[in-house]
């Protein structure tokens, strides 16, 4: 029951992710529609493998043939085997979010949604690991403090981004992005991990 | 939650390893690190900061990677049973020293004929991983998994164990009615037989005489007849039965084959008659011939179900079987065969050993039917014809062996034996 659990959890913030990152689909760039596409195809492989490592595992405990029945598969079976190996090899969880940025990045600027998007992402990474580890979620408590402080770096830098630039000139970019990545090291080095 | 002291009174706790362990970046961590890389790629490439401010909880989650963790853990693997039966619960029990209980996640891979079970954490610190083995023999448990990761999930190291075999002992068939010979030899045991004695079913009156013990006289046929009468009561037997094992073909769906089948038909026979003080010996008739001789007592159970788990790779040449010492096959003992009838020098020594004088009764244990493909045309005609001749040899092969007085009965492996030796348990069997 936690595994199905944690499973819809994944799913839900995995949809939640996509849908927030491609929405609206008009304003988007040229090139947004085929990295959704991926995008899409990365969560259902990813979903995929998850729902497979579970069934893997029920069926290794199950078994009650000879081991030497793996040895004479037929053609299609082994085909399958080697399918599904292959759809364990790929990264899909981190194809996705690569992907999930991308789109983002192919929209208008819009600071606080990027925010919310990243939040949601956190999520679904925490989410992965419950359901890939079949840990308790209390076991993430420990990195809560961590979580709130990257969360406050992420408004700050959303009210950073939201600040009329001084300057019109292509350097003002550069310089908050500078800021947000020496404001991000200087808190990881404050905080006593 | 279940304590060890709870589960398995009495064990002994295994020595305890140290057991290097590697950590490697977890998928979490490198997830984390697409996420922060990616966040700070596009922060550069598009100049917005609020990409640096998303890849900001990331990397400080990856913070945590500087962590001290253990290079080494202590381990202490055991099984709650070096023996076991079939379709009993067995547990595997860990116990990790050096790492947190909620940083370690264990798992049993449970080899083939293992059902494993989800693991269990007891209060004692004992990881408790339940199994129940399936099929009769001497089989490894598989293998543990211990999943270790950090407090920060960041890191995971894995280690593989393996569980040391067991010997599963083959689930007894039920039997609760005995099959008992017409002639019992002079033996004291628990069997009625025909012959004054002195056990306790009444058998009727006599004249008095004297020498006779005085407590036996029956006062209301006294007065009756007006002479002393005595009560008589019947002897009380024992009886030799040699239990023949035929594991010479294994043929059907692994787990209900004729071989499986005749292990667990012989011991729960075994056991039964064992239980009564019958003298039960066991020949297996495998690849060679081998026996335990007729005796009784517990340590006759433990030697007849050591040969029943036993590999039928040494012993005696099978032509032997029709012409066995007398230890091994006492005149006028019961031979309770169970066999798929598939090998005619068995058939042979049946008849043989019929017309030497023994009671023999066989319990088919053959359920598997020849199978073909389905094929088209002349083939599948004589397949079909094919499966016909196999079913009449069999056929005539059982009607031969109840023609010469040995009564043939067929078992399904699912119900108690005393269905299909109903009809020889009601009264005795002939013999001599």
């Amino acid at each position: 029951m936690n595994n199905v659990r944690s499973l819809l959890a994944v799913s839900l913030l995995a949809a939640g992710s996509l849908a927030w990152a491609a929405l609206p689909v008009t304003g988007a760039r040229a090139g947004a529609k085929p990295i959704l596409i991926a995008a899409i195809c990365c969560a259902v492989f990813g979903l995929a493998r998850l729902a497979a490592a579970g069934s893997r595992v029920r069926t290794a405990s199950d078994a009650k043939g000879l081991p030497a029945d793996s040895l004479f598969l037929s053609t299609p079976d082994r085909l399958w085997q080697q399918a599904s190996s292959a759809l364990f090899a790929v990264p899909w969880p981190q194809l996705l979010i690569v992907a999930v940025l991308g789109l983002e990045a192919l929209h208008p600027r819009r600071p606080w949604h990027t925010a919310v998007l990243g939040v949601v992402l956190l999520g679904y990474l925490v989410a992965l690991q419950v359901a890939e580890s079949g840990a308790r979620l209390a076991v993430f408590g420990v990195q809560l403090p961590l979580i709130a402080a990257g969360i406050a770096l992420a408004g700050l830098s959303v009210a950073a981004a939201a600040l009329p630039a001084s300057a019109s000139g292509s350097g003002s970019g550069w310089l908050a992005v500078l800021a947000g990545v020496a404001a991000i090291v200087a808190v990881g080095l404050a905080l006593p991990v | 939650m279940k304590t060890l002291a709870q589960s398995n009174v009495g064990l002994t706790a295994g020595p305890r390893r140290e057991l290097p362990i590697t950590w490697q970046l977890s998928g979490h961590a490198r997830r984390l690190a697409t996420l922060a890389i990616a966040g700070l790629f596009f922060a550069v490439i598009t100049r917005r900061a609020e990409f640096a401010g998303l890849a900001a909880p990331a990397l400080l989650l990856l913070i945590g990677f500087r962590a001290d963790r253990p290079s080494a853990i202590g381990a202490e693997l055991i099984t709650s049973a070096k023996q076991m039966t079939e379709g009993e619960d067995g547990a595997v029990l860990l116990r990790l020293t050096g790492i947190d209980a909620d940083q370690a996640h264990v798992r049993l891979h449970p080899a083939p004929w293992i059902t494993g079970g989800e693991s269990e954490l007891g209060d004692d610190g004992w990881h408790r991983l339940p199994f129940v083995p399936q099929r009769w023999g001497i089989r490894p448990v598989g293998t543990v998994e211990v999943t270790m990761s950090d407090r920060w999930r960041l890191t995971e190291s894995r280690l593989t164990m393996s569980v040391p075999s067991v010997t599963c002992r083959p689930q007894p068939a039920v039997l609760d009615s005995l099959v008992v010979l017409h002639k019992l030899p002079a033996r004291l045991g628990e069997h009625t037989s025909r012959r004054p004695g002195e056990g306790i079913e009444f058998a009727g009156v006599r004249d008095f005489v004297p020498g006779d013990r005085q407590r036996r006289i029956n006062w209301p046929a006294t007065t009756r007849r007006g002479t002393l009468q005595l009560n008589v009561f019947t002897a009380e037997r024992a009886q030799s039965v040699v239990i023949l094992m035929d594991v010479s073909t294994d043929v059907g769906e692994p787990g209900r084959s004729s071989a499986d089948l005749a292990v667990r038909a012989a011991a729960g026979t075994a056991m039964r008659y064992l239980a009564a003080r019958d003298r039960v010996g066991l020949i297996s008739f495998g690849s060679q011939l081998q026996w335990v001789a007729p005796a009784t007592g517990r340590r006759q159970a433990d030697r007849i179900m050591n040969l029943i788990m036993t590999t039928w790779t040494t012993g005696h040449p099978l032509d032997m079987v029709s012409a066995l010492p007398h230890t091994a096959l006492p005149p006028g003992a019961l031979i309770i065969v169970f066999s798929p009838l598939l090998r005619l020098r068995l058939v042979e020594a049946l008849r043989a050993l019929r017309e030497r004088g023994f009671a023999v009764i066989v319990v088919d244990v053959l359920l598997a039917q020849p199978r073909g493909r389905a094929g088209a045309g002349r083939y599948r005609v004589v397949a079909e014809l094919a499966r016909r001749i196999w079913r009449m040899e069999q056929e005539a092969i059982r009607f031969s062996l109840r023609e010469i007085g040995i009564p043939v009965v067929a078992w399904d492996g699912q119900a108690p034996l005393d269905e299909p030796l109903a009809p020889y348990t009601r009264r005795p069997v002939v013999n001599g």
